[in-house]
């Protein structure tokens, strides 16, 4: 016996009908790793957090992200980074500035030339990340000193994420046509759904009144 | 989309007793502020847990409503609705998406949640137990129970948790096209043939009980919901939103000239509070403890979904891949 639903397209599954034995606990991974994704609302703008995605590789976190982030909403541009190359310093109070209490320290890992970091701010505690800037450093912690002297001075800042340049996935310049389908799509605006003049009409019809 | 009405567990409460008392100061006097927790800030176990369980259940609620909506894709009168109702769907398990990362900051597993809504240690929204028979059906679900998701979510997004915060405010700015589809395809019938109010008033009627219980029964007031409530996670009991939804939805219904199958339903002008026939709670209980009409689809469905896709995601994975729980 299968299954007997109201919608074809479940009848043609064959589903067992009946008390059915526990699935097996979902193994490790089997939902892969996590990337953290940045969206660009327009030209000019810094890249701030969106949020993150489960994907298997790079590309295809790119993929998800751009679906997930950027299909409702005005988007220009999209990083994504895997979690684990996001260095995180611990989270202040809000209105502090976390860079006062950062202790200088040795870094365990040193490149021998100086490269690229990108540098994140959290302004207030439920906000998300924005994109501080860059700056060239040997080490996480380099940077993290490199960004205080950049920009650790405008007000409260009360948590960072560092990320080697070179970890980032971005979206390209001459890539920019992707982001333009979202003014075809009226119909997922509520503004394309106008129903007082229905309303109206059927009210000066039958006369009805809320009670 | 969500599934409100939690009716959080009454656990041993001297859970707190074991928890640092400074650090409870701490992060309460941070929550009396209006700061919001990030993830790494220390947390009494009972928030986490309690949090874990609200996040989940409503991510659950997210990919399980997609279902009966999704039913009627196909069948939508007309391109522009099949598309809509399309886009809707997709919102919904996007939503999920956001749900399930919230609670990962928090330390479940997605497959751990996954297992668990398909084995049905976790729940997710009752309401989703019930079918929708007609066009009509999908359309009351796509109005009413999204709007009462809105009300939940709205409260549920001024709460301490950042990383929920943040999710639920993307939520219900998706959220707000849900709602004007869903009142557009109910205005549509009900000012339509007599055929289609008949359908649509059938819909309703079948609706009701249902979306009368979405909010879950009355809270007990005890030290357990006023923490939470302290805590703001829990941001407005159950009785405060079904009131606020009939508030805002009755007059709308009512100036459609339909009708809504409860005679004891009015507004006391003294009180200004509803008054209604009181919910059938025992159904309410019999079909979230999995006898309802269409619990064992639902799962079936879902569980059918994870079992297929398996050799896809295990082809994909990479051997070096290790598991970061998300930052934020």
């Amino acid at each position: 016996m299968s299954l007997k639903s109201l919608d074809p397209r479940v009848n043609r599954l064959n589903l067992p009908d009946g008390e059915v034995p526990a699935m097996e606990p979902k193994q490790e991974l089997d939902q892969f790793e996590t990337y953290e994704a940045f969206h660009q609302k327009k030209d000019g703008a810094a890249f701030t957090y969106v949020g993150p995605v489960h994907a298997p590789n790079e590309d295809v976190a790119f993929l998800f992200a751009k679906e997930q982030y950027s299909r409702r909403f005005a988007c220009v541009g999209l990083w994504v980074i895997r979690t684990e190359h996001i260095q995180v310093t611990p989270y202040g109070n809000d209105g502090e500035n976390i860079y006062d209490t950062l202790r200088a320290a040795q870094p365990t890992e040193q490149s021998e030339q100086p490269e690229p970091y990108e540098i994140f701010h959290l302004k207030k505690r439920g906000k998300a990340h924005t994109h501080a800037g860059r700056v060239m450093a040997t080490s996480y912690l380099e940077a993290l000193q490199e960004a205080k002297s950049a920009f650790g001075e405008k007000g409260p800042v009360v948590n960072i994420w560092v990320v080697k340049s070179k970890d980032v996935l971005q979206s390209a310049e001459e890539d920019k046509d992707m982001w333009t389908t979202i003014p075809e799509k009226k119909y997922r605006e509520a503004i394309a759904y106008k129903v007082m003049d229905k309303i109206t009409k059927y009210k000066e019809e039958n006369k009805t009144t809320a009670q | 989309m969500y599934g409100g009405g939690n009716v959080f567990e009454a656990t041993k409460f001297d859970d707190l007793q074991t928890e640092d008392p400074a650090k409870l100061a701490e992060f309460e006097a941070r929550i009396a502020r209006g700061e919001k927790i990030e993830p790494t800030d220390w947390m009494p176990e009972l928030y986490r847990k309690q949090l874990i369980r609200m996040i989940e259940q409503h991510a659950h609620s997210e990919i399980i409503g997609s279902l009966p909506e999704g039913t009627w894709i196909t069948r939508a009168p007309g391109f522009r609705r099949k598309m809509a109702q399309m886009a809707k769907v997709q919102d919904e398990v996007g939503h999920a998406q956001l749900l399930y990362s919230a609670a990962e900051t928090l330390g479940k597993s997605r497959e751990q949640m996954l297992t668990d809504l398909i084995n049905g240690k976790s729940k997710y929204s009752n309401v989703f137990n019930y079918p929708a028979l007609t066009w009509a059906d999908s359309n009351i679900i796509s109005w009413l129970i999204d709007a009462g998701a809105i009300v939940n979510q709205m409260a549920n997004a001024r709460g301490s948790y950042g990383p929920y915060s943040r999710a639920l405010e993307r939520i219900c700015a998706e959220e707000a096209f849900h709602l004007k589809y869903g009142h557009d395809a109910v205005v549509h019938m009900a000012t339509g043939s007599p055929k289609q109010r008949e359908m649509i008033q059938a819909a309703l009627n079948r609706w009701w009980g249902p979306i009368m219980t979405f909010f879950g029964p009355s809270d007990k007031m005890s030290t357990h919901t006023e923490t939470l409530m302290r805590w703001k996670v829990k941001m407005a009991s159950n009785d405060e939103c079904r009131q606020q939804f009939l508030d805002m939805y009755v007059p709308k219904i009512w100036e459609l000239g339909l009708t809504i199958p409860d005679p004891n339903l009015k507004k006391n002008a003294e009180t200004g509070q509803w008054e209604f026939t009181e919910p059938d709670w025992d159904e309410f209980k019999r079909v979230i403890n999995g006898d309802g009409p269409c619990n064992a689809e639902r799962l079936a469905v879902r569980r059918t979904a994870e079992e297929r896709g398996a050799w896809v995601r295990r082809a994909l994975l990479n051997p070096k891949a290790k598991y970061v729980k998300p930052l934020a």
